[in-house]
């Protein structure tokens, strides 16, 4: 039975990753907010760094509101991803109009 | 702002550069005044001398002469250099600031100026008063200026349609955008042309030449001209030479005339009487006669016609002589004239026989030869036609003989076929009669053939339909007793073939999904192990409103590990929410009433629908499997049950 299930694994394993299970939805938006969040807010505050350094004589607030910017930009993003994909999805569908 | 960070941090660096640099800045910001701009306000009491103004605006330094002028009035040593010897006159002066126009001539027509001795006690008004009266100037300078503008027009004119005449570009230019441009280009190159082609040749021209002779000019005096007839002049030219004629004629024989003359003036008393000759036919005579009586009258007429008279009867007798020798004369004339007409007319007679006598006998001689020709051209065309008709006899015996033989043929081939007829009526009498038992016969075997093949095919049906049960039965087995799921195409494929062409088997086979063959369908277990997982997320995703963000999604997440969860075992829940669904799904699942399960889960709603999506598809797809396996069960059992 072991032997069975992972002949049949590799050729099911690349369907799925193409496409997330439903029930996997929502924990994939969250890891995908989770990194966009870090990402950005990094991006965000190495610019207030740069800035502070730059213009601001090492002040901490730049990086502070790089660091909001980055994180303000996240989370819009995570809320309209989460908010198109509660309609369903029109992906691969033909759309007839009359 | 940099700048601003720089420069305190420049601070503690140097105190002295600052320091240089604010002198700097300070030193330029006293500099600035300095330097008049355009929002200053002009110094009111500055007076500008016009000479100098000019004199240093354009360039030529100012001359020393000036600053001696304008403290010259008070002073009473001049220079002996600069001391005119003769004071200049107005017009002089006048000319002179007329020719400046330079400034060079400008500050010399002012150093002149200044030379004169002041009239007035101001200095600005002896400046003044040097140059000559202002008025006159502008006038001239715009007459001058239109001099020259109506000069350079005419000639910039004269020049573009001079140009124009040479270049054909700039003769549509010129003739487009110049007024009157046109007219004039025109002008010139009609004169032109009038030059090249004078007035006789052009008009010639308007009717063209179209072949190549030279053209006739017929002069005008060429021609018929009406004349008034002159009647009178041909009439009177005729009367005026037959006088002269008879004069003539009378001063050819003065010496006869003369004595007559004496003669019959001598004679007065009886008067000659006028000869009467009988032959008077003649006109000659006539005529002499007419003369001879005129003389006679006119000695008569004289006084002296009685010594005439013996010559005039001389005269007489000399004349009646003549006129009978006259008359002898003629006579014999017309008696020889008469003769040689008779001989002419006895030759003519026989000419013309000889004539006659010729062409007769040419004549002959043509008849004879025509005669013979015109037998010959009969003899050829009698020929030629007897020869056609003989070919066209021949031609139609030919028709007529091929018509024959065709019917002949076809008689021959009616004949035949109703032999054959004949004969194979025969036969097939013959045949009916003797050979009808052997069809029997036949049709006994043939029906003997039919049984065996109709038993036959009921033992292919039953073979068929033992296949297909246990092709189902291969089906059943992969599908529904195997733990993980398989795929079963091979047994589809083997199932398909034996069904053959059965449509209910085929549209069962066709309603199955691709994928569930392909893949297998998973069993009852791992539908409730997935189910398991599915719950829990649904459950995270209850709360959820309509187009949740993020905070509710976390809110949600986090609030629903809070709920209490609806627990089937106290009997069957009842409500619309999420909760409840899932507990009766679990239920449904228990009991193994996949149907009904698919069916509730598919009832729920947003974010629950979209996670449980795939569940239900699998789902679905289980009991499609199931659905067409049993039909096709179904079918293979009816077709055992058909079979007897």
């Amino acid at each position: 039975m072991a032997d069975q299930s992972s002949s049949t694994n590799p050729a099911a394993a690349p369907v799925r990753s193409a496409r997330p299970m439903s029930e996997a939805l929502l924990n994939e938006k969250w890891d995908h907010c989770l990194s966009t969040l870090l990402i950005r807010s990094t991006i965000g505050a190495g610019f207030g760094v740069i800035f502070s350094v730059l213009l601001f004589k090492r002040r901490a607030f730049p990086v502070w509101a790089g660091l909001g910017f980055g994180a303000g930009r996240a989370w819009e993003e995570c809320d309209s991803s989460f908010k198109r994909a509660s309609a369903p999805s029109r992906d691969g569908l033909r759309v007839l109009r009359s | 702002m940099l700048r601003l960070a720089v420069a305190r941090s420049a601070r503690g660096a140097g105190q002295g550069f600052t320091g240089a640099a604010r002198g700097q800045w300070t030193s330029q910001w006293l500099q600035q005044p300095i330097r008049r701009t355009l929002a200053d306000a002009r110094a009111p009491d500055k007076t500008i001398l016009p000479g100098s103004q000019s004199a240093t605006t354009a360039g030529v330094p100012q001359p020393p002469v000036m600053a001696t002028a304008t403290t010259n009035p008070t002073a009473a040593e001049i220079p002996p250099t600069q001391v005119p010897q003769t004071p200049p006159t107005p017009e002089e002066v006048g000319a002179v600031a007329k020719a400046a126009t330079n400034t060079a001539a400008n500050v010399a027509a002012n150093a002149i100026a200044s030379n004169i001795p002041p009239t007035g006690a101001d200095k600005a008004g002896s400046e003044q008063s040097a140059p000559p009266p202002p008025p006159p100037k502008p006038r001239r300078r715009i007459r001058k200026f239109l001099t020259t503008l109506i000069v350079l027009s005419a000639l910039g004119y004269g020049g573009g349609v001079y140009y124009s005449l040479i270049s054909d570009n700039f003769h549509d230019f010129f003739t487009e955008y110049v007024p009157y441009g046109e007219d004039a280009v025109a002008y010139f190159e009609d004169r032109e042309f009038r030059k090249r082609f004078p007035s006789k040749e052009y008009s010639a021209k308007t009717w063209p030449q179209t072949r190549g002779e030279n053209k006739v000019t017929i002069p005008r005096s060429s021609g018929l001209t009406p004349r008034v007839a002159e009647e009178g002049d041909s009439k009177s030219k005729a009367p005026v030479a037959t006088p002269k004629k008879a004069a003539d004629v009378k001063l050819s024989a003065p010496a006869t005339q003369e004595p007559k003359d004496v003669a019959k003036a001598a004679a007065p008393v009886k008067p000659i009487d006028h000869i009467n000759v009988e032959q008077a036919t003649e006109p000659a005579v006539q005529n002499l006669v007419k003369m001879v009586n005129n003389v006679i009258t006119a000695i008569n007429a004289s006084p002296e016609s009685a010594r005439f008279q013996p010559v005039v009867e001389n005269l007489k007798g000399d004349l009646s002589n003549a006129i009978s020798a006259i008359g002898s004369l003629k006579e014999q004339h017309i008696h020889d004239a008469e003769t040689q007409i008779q001989n002419a007319h006895s030759e003519f007679d026989e000419a013309a026989k000889e004539l006659v006598r010729r062409l007769e006998s040419q004549m002959r001689e043509q008849e004879a030869h025509w005669r013979e020709e015109y037998e010959k051209e009969r003899q050829t065309l009698s020929e030629g036609y007897r020869q056609r008709l003989s070919a066209e006899l021949e031609a139609a015996e030919k028709v007529f003989e091929s018509k024959r033989k065709n019917a002949l043929l076809q008689q021959e081939i009616s004949l035949q076929k109703q032999y054959m007829d004949t004969v194979k009526a025969k036969v097939e009498e013959e045949r009916s009669g003797r050979l009808s038992k052997l069809d029997e016969l036949s049709s006994s075997v043939s029906e003997l053939e039919r049984l065996t093949s109709e038993w036959n095919s009921v033992v292919d049906a039953t073979l068929q339909t033992q296949h297909l049960q246990i092709a189902v039965e291969a089906v059943k087995a992969k599908v529904l007793q195997s733990e993980y799921p398989t795929p079963f195409l091979n047994e589809l494929v083997a199932l398909k073939e034996v069904s053959g062409d059965d449509e209910v088997v085929n549209a069962a086979i066709a309603s199955i999904n691709p994928l569930a063959y392909q893949r297998g369908i998973s069993s009852a277990a791992h539908l409730i192990d997935r189910f398991r997982r599915v719950a829990s997320e649904v459950r995270k995703a209850s709360l959820l409103p309509e187009d949740a963000g993020v905070a509710s999604h976390a809110a949600s997440a986090v609030l629903s590990r809070f709920m209490f969860q609806k627990r089937s075992d106290r009997g069957f829940p009842e409500g619309d929410d999420v909760e409840a669904t899932l507990a009766r799904t679990e239920v449904l699942l228990e009991e193994g009433d996949l149907d009904a399960a698919a069916r509730e889960m598919n009832g729920l709603k947003g974010w629950a629908n979209v996670l449980s999506r795939d569940w239900v598809s699998e789902c679905r797809r289980v009991l499609e499997v199931k659905q067409a396996v049993d039909v096709i069960a179904t079918e293979a059992r009816l077709k055992s049950l058909l079979v007897d």
